[in-house]
């Protein structure tokens, strides 16, 4: 599976009837990526950076703006919904609102059983046991085959969206928070679940979510996303253990560290701002405005997303001024003023 | 699964509530059989006002299809004018007496009868008519508010016409175009009530489509007919439930109103609207405007508070099921 430059912007509409305005929200700007059979690629950021659009692009969901999505090969992006439909087969979703995600006017093995009968695989009492065999295999009582899902838990809802994901035996399944609306203890039972899958069937899995332990322990490989794009890109280890970008290393400064002395020694970055808007990301670096190594160079120029300092060329980051193991950024100040923050259309940022 | 996986504890415990769940099999089964409209139901038959209101109806319908009854027992076919006996000696119409229980009319017909017959011209009129409103509305609504865009402006837009149009001029020259009868009334009134319900429809539908399941349809390749049809319409057809119940009133006074008009069906074809109509010139005679009049009035007051029970009923907020 194959990411590349892929944008997806939104028109905001104006609402005057003359005066159409040409807006529109960047919501994924220009993002390559990598996908490898068998690995599990996490996807990590703030609410609204783009994760969740990211994932609809890569599903064709959404329609790109530009970019291209390469899946075993073969090129998806321009594929009319009756050409997409066998690629299907092969990339399934969960979602992450397990009650949204759930019909609530229908049955469990009506849902479980939906994509056969999309799919025109399996009838009657053969699609029955199927449907059953999947029940039991997420750990649902397949004898629960005619509730409705107002009769499950939050945890055995999500089991229900797993196992309809899984109904069809697809290569790559997008997992787009699947955890983040469930109970601590409700979660690892299903991340569990889902890594146990994995080893059974092979499985690729993308998967989003803002809960950087989750991520860290469920993944290979990790992408920080920042307004639309990739900050930084490598393995668990060498994004958690040595973070190049400042976006990056204020994130995983934020993760609670179940040990109270090391947690009182070590220093957080508070990062100061808010989220710019997506519609006028800022200019050069996006993450300038905030950060606090910005020098006069991030506001024009755009980093390139490449290996930096030591890292190994599958750890990539973009960023002019990467951190280096050891520093502590809390300590930094940016280099410019609050009048040089530019973004796009030549507003002052605001800081 | 590795030893020590918290799986396993689950997978045990659900293990130990299958075996429990089999025992007492009654109980499961009691359970399970809790759909949406099972529950809606069981509201329903709790509200009072909704069940004394569906006997109503009941009873109404039965009158429609047993008309023939009425005139078999009575002796008085809907349409025969009994010149000597149903007139005074000055031509009057005869108050309610023995032989004729609801009185006569201007032209000496039973009045009970004629009911009874008009009965079946309303609810033809008010079940066919709300059908095909419904139908069109619902096709309109679900086309507009999935397919968004082009489609969308074009029907709204449609239903924004449709709504602006004055009802009543507009029937009154079609039915005057076209030979008055019971199938235009129909049409008049299909024609100009679908809006309403696709504006609804469409409401629901545009809300709809953005939740998290459409979008799962979507990505295991579910098609546009596929998902509006098993994903979409039955998460609406609460909304038109309720609507067509309560559309079923306003279309049966729509038809009273054209025949009252002299624009609906066509004498002597026994109904409500005409009836009272025909009550104008007589008022001293109040049997011939008072049954009619409250023929029509318990009808549609029958079917407007069941409609308001059926829609408590579908309500999920409404929590008497418990009361």
């Amino acid at each position: 599976m194959r990411v590349e430059n892929v944008y997806k912007h939104f028109p905001v509409q104006s609402t005057s009837l003359f005066n159409r305005s040409k807006d529109a929200v960047h919501a994924v700007d220009g993002v390559s990526l990598e996908i490898r059979r068998g690995e599990t690629l996490g996807l990590v950021g703030e609410t609204g950076c783009g994760k969740s659009t990211l994932a609809r692009c890569i599903m064709r969901l959404y329609d790109l703006t530009s970019g291209r999505i390469e899946f075993e090969g073969r090129d998806i992006t321009t594929l009319k919904p009756g050409q997409m439909r066998p690629v299907r087969r092969d990339m399934q979703m969960i979602f992450q609102d397990p009650y949204g995600s759930l019909n609530p006017r229908r049955r469990v093995g009506s849902i479980i059983g939906d994509p056969f009968s999309v799919h025109g695989l399996g009838e009657g009492s053969e699609r029955k046991r199927r449907v059953q065999e999947l029940m039991e295999l997420v750990g649902l009582n397949p004898e629960h085959y005619n509730r409705f899902p107002a009769e499950f838990s939050g945890g055995q809802r999500q089991r229900i969206g797993v196992a309809r994901a899984l109904a069809l035996r697809p290569k790559l399944i997008v997992c787009d928070e699947p955890v983040s609306a469930l109970d601590v203890s409700i979660q690892a039972q299903i991340i569990n679940l889902l890594a146990d899958l994995q080893d059974e069937f092979n499985l690729t899995y993308i998967f989003i979510a803002h809960d950087l332990s989750v991520v860290q322990h469920v993944s290979d490989r990790v992408a920080v996303m920042y307004l639309g794009m990739v900050a930084e890109l490598g393995s668990v280890s060498g994004v958690y253990g040595h973070p190049r970008h400042p976006y990056t290393n204020a994130l995983m400064s934020a993760v609670p560290v179940p040990d109270p002395a090391r947690s009182r020694e070590r220093e957080r970055i508070i990062l100061v701002g808010d989220v710019p808007s997506p519609i006028a990301p800022p200019s050069g670096c996006r993450f300038h405005p905030r950060c606090p190594k910005a020098k006069q160079r991030c506001v024009t120029d755009v980093p390139e997303l490449i290996p930096r300092l030591e890292d190994p060329p599958s750890h990539v980051a973009a960023c002019h001024f990467p951190v280096a193991d050891g520093e502590n950024i809390a300590d930094s100040r940016p280099e410019i003023g609050a009048d040089d923050r530019v973004v796009e259309g030549g507003l002052v940022g605001n800081v | 699964m590795s030893v020590g996986d918290p799986e396993i504890v689950v997978s045990a415990a659900a293990a130990g509530a299958a075996t429990l769940d089999t025992a007492p099999e009654t109980a499961a089964a009691k359970i399970q059989g809790r759909s949406p409209w099972k529950l809606a139901f069981e509201r329903l038959r709790r509200d009072r006002a909704a069940v004394i209101c569906a006997i109503i109806i009941v009873l109404i319908v039965l009158m429609a299809v047993f008309a023939p009854v009425f005139a078999a027992i009575t002796g008085h076919p809907p349409n025969h004018q009994y010149f000597d006996t149903g007139l005074t000696l000055d031509g009057q119409p005869k108050p309610p007496n023995s032989t004729f229980w609801l009185g006569t009319d201007d032209v000496g017909r039973d009045v009970l009868v004629r009911i009874a017959y008009g009965a079946r011209v309303s609810l033809i009129v008010g079940v066919v008519a709300t059908f095909l409103t419904v139908t069109i509305g619902t096709v309109v609504g679900l086309a507009a508010g999935y397919f968004g865009k082009l489609v969308d402006t074009v029907l709204a837009r449609l239903i924004d016409v449709m709504l602006s149009i004055p009802f009543l001029l507009f029937a009154i020259s079609l039915s005057s175009i076209y030979s008055a009868g019971l199938k235009v009334v129909i049409f008049v009134l299909a024609i100009f009530s679908w809006s309403s319900v696709a504006r609804i429809v469409r409401g629901q539908v545009l809300s709809i489509r953005e939740r998290e399941y459409v979008e799962a349809a979507r990505a295991m390749g579910a098609g546009s007919w596929r998902i509006m049809i098993i994903d979409i319409l039955p998460n609406v057809i609460a909304p038109i439930i309720v609507y067509t119940t309560l559309l079923i009133p306003v279309s049966i006074v729509g038809e009273a109103t054209l025949s009252f008009l002299g624009v609906g069906v066509q004498p002597p074809t026994a109904d409500w609207g005409q009836m009272i109509a025909d009550a104008q010139g007589n008022y001293h005679a109040w049997w011939f405007l008072v049954f009619p009049s409250l023929a029509l009035l318990v009808t549609t007051l029958a079917f407007n508070i069941f409609g308001d029970g059926v829609r408590d009923a579908f309500d999920p907020r409404s929590d008497r099921m418990f009361n």
